[in-house]
């Protein structure tokens, strides 16, 4: 049975895919998880889910965030100063999102 | 976890639904949740209508995204609420809908011109943004990653009201003077959006202290007008005379108190305000409405769980 492995660096980020093995039972994907996963990298915990378990729509599919112009929804669109660092703080992360669809 | 350990163990992201956290803790969050939730619900139902009245294509597809993106974020929110084991999701939606469920001072008010619509997007957007930027650090994890998610969007609702707000007040001599109006009308509403001064705040103390609140209710409030007050008069806009707000030497701001109607704020606390309440029976009957679409969803979800439905084995 083959079990995806997802990793978290500390406590309080994501967990995150890293990867996949192969075992009988969820005790034993973990033990292998951890001894694959979380020797080398810093590791607060893991996630072991049976690959069936997972569904996917990929870009086969569908066609993420639409086909035309939707610039309307991204911060860099509206010709103002950000009021706060908060807002620039998300306008970065709203710009670099829409780069690398752009690159995608 | 008791009480003590669990403020002695407080810090940013700290407690995730695997930990065993005390029932004051479980309570405390789910309140803040709850109402964090209700008040993106309640404020798109109040924006939703512009969808339909914009000026221009472009306003009507930002609109558009930007109700859809409260929608999402008080999903999310009811989520994390939801983890926490004290309430449903479905219970707070009903709580909601009977009037029980409590939501942000400014969504009880009716939103019904165009030149409302930067007194929300805008300024009500940019003053929960603020305080949204601060709960990154919350103690919850699943509140933490929820502000991740929703700080990410919320750049474009801010930047989207402060553009109406610009344009407006390039326009024409009446379209200013409507905006100034609206201004008027909503600011000392937008200054109770932090709710009173930190004595009178009776959670105040326990959710900070484990974690749950990083900022104070003035601290806030100062951060907010610190940017947003700049940005008000650098539009032309007028600040009222009343309520009246002292700068002080080291950049923070007094509100003085009195100029504003606590009366009002608790009647809306207690959902007890007219418009409010209109508004949440107009929630209600939009829910009623879709009670089919739950129904076959919930069946759909017993049937995927292995069990057939009552219905399918007749
Ligand atoms: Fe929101
Ligand atoms: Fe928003």
């Amino acid at each position: 049975m083959i079990w995806e492995v997802f990793r978290q660096n500390q406590a309080g980020d994501y967990h995150t895919h890293c990867g996949n093995v192969h075992a009988p039972d969820r005790e034993m994907a973990l033990l292998f998880a951890e001894v694959q996963h979380g020797r080398r990298k810093p590791t607060n915990s893991l996630w072991v889910v049976p690959q069936e378990e997972i569904g996917e729509v990929d870009t086969e599919d569908a066609k993420f965030g639409g086909t035309t112009n939707k610039s309307y929804r991204f911060a860099r669109t509206y010709n103002v100063e950000p009021a706060a660092e908060e807002v620039e703080a998300s306008e970065k992360e709203l710009t670099e999102a829409e780069r690398k669809r752009g690159e995608a | 976890m008791n009480v003590e350990e669990t403020k002695a163990r407080a810090s940013p992201r700290e407690f995730s639904p695997k930990d065993d956290l005390p029932e004051e803790y479980r309570k405390a969050a789910t309140r803040m949740l709850e109402f964090h939730a209700n008040s993106e619900i309640m404020g798109a139902y109040l924006e939703r209508p512009f969808i339909r009245k914009a000026p221009s294509l472009e306003r009507k597809m930002a609109f558009s995204a930007k109700v859809q993106d409260e929608i999402g974020h008080g999903q999310l929110l009811y989520r994390a609420a939801e983890s926490l084991g004290v309430k449903t999701r479905d219970e707070m939606l009903d709580d909601l809908a009977e009037g029980k469920g409590k939501f942000l001072n400014c969504f009880h008010y009716p939103l019904e011109s165009w030149v409302e619509t930067p007194m929300i997007a805008f300024f009500v957007d940019g003053a929960a943004m603020r305080r949204q930027a601060t709960l990154k650090k919350s103690s919850w994890e699943p509140y933490a990653h929820a502000m991740d998610k929703i700080c990410f969007e919320e750049g474009f609702h801010v930047k989207h009201g402060e553009s109406i707000l610009g344009e407006l007040m390039n326009g024409s001599k009446k379209e200013q003077e409507m905006t100034q109006e609206a201004f008027d009308k909503w600011w000392p509403r937008i200054l109770q959006f932090f709710g009173p001064t930190d004595d009178q705040s009776s959670h105040h103390d326990f959710a900070a202290d484990v974690g749950l609140k990083v900022m104070t209710n003035d601290e806030l409030r100062n951060a907010f007008l610190n940017t947003y007050l700049p940005k008000a008069k650098k539009y032309g806009l007028e600040i009222p005379d009343e309520p009246r707000i002292r700068e002080n030497d080291d950049g923070t701001y007094d509100v003085v108190e009195d100029d504003l109607d606590w009366d009002e704020f608790f009647t809306i606390a207690k959902n007890d305000y007219e418009p409010g309440v209109g508004q949440i029976e107009g929630r209600k009957h939009a829910q009623d409405a879709v009670e089919w679409v739950r129904n076959a969803l919930d069946e759909q979800e017993a049937i995927a769980a292995g069990g057939q439905s009552p219905q399918a084995a007749d």
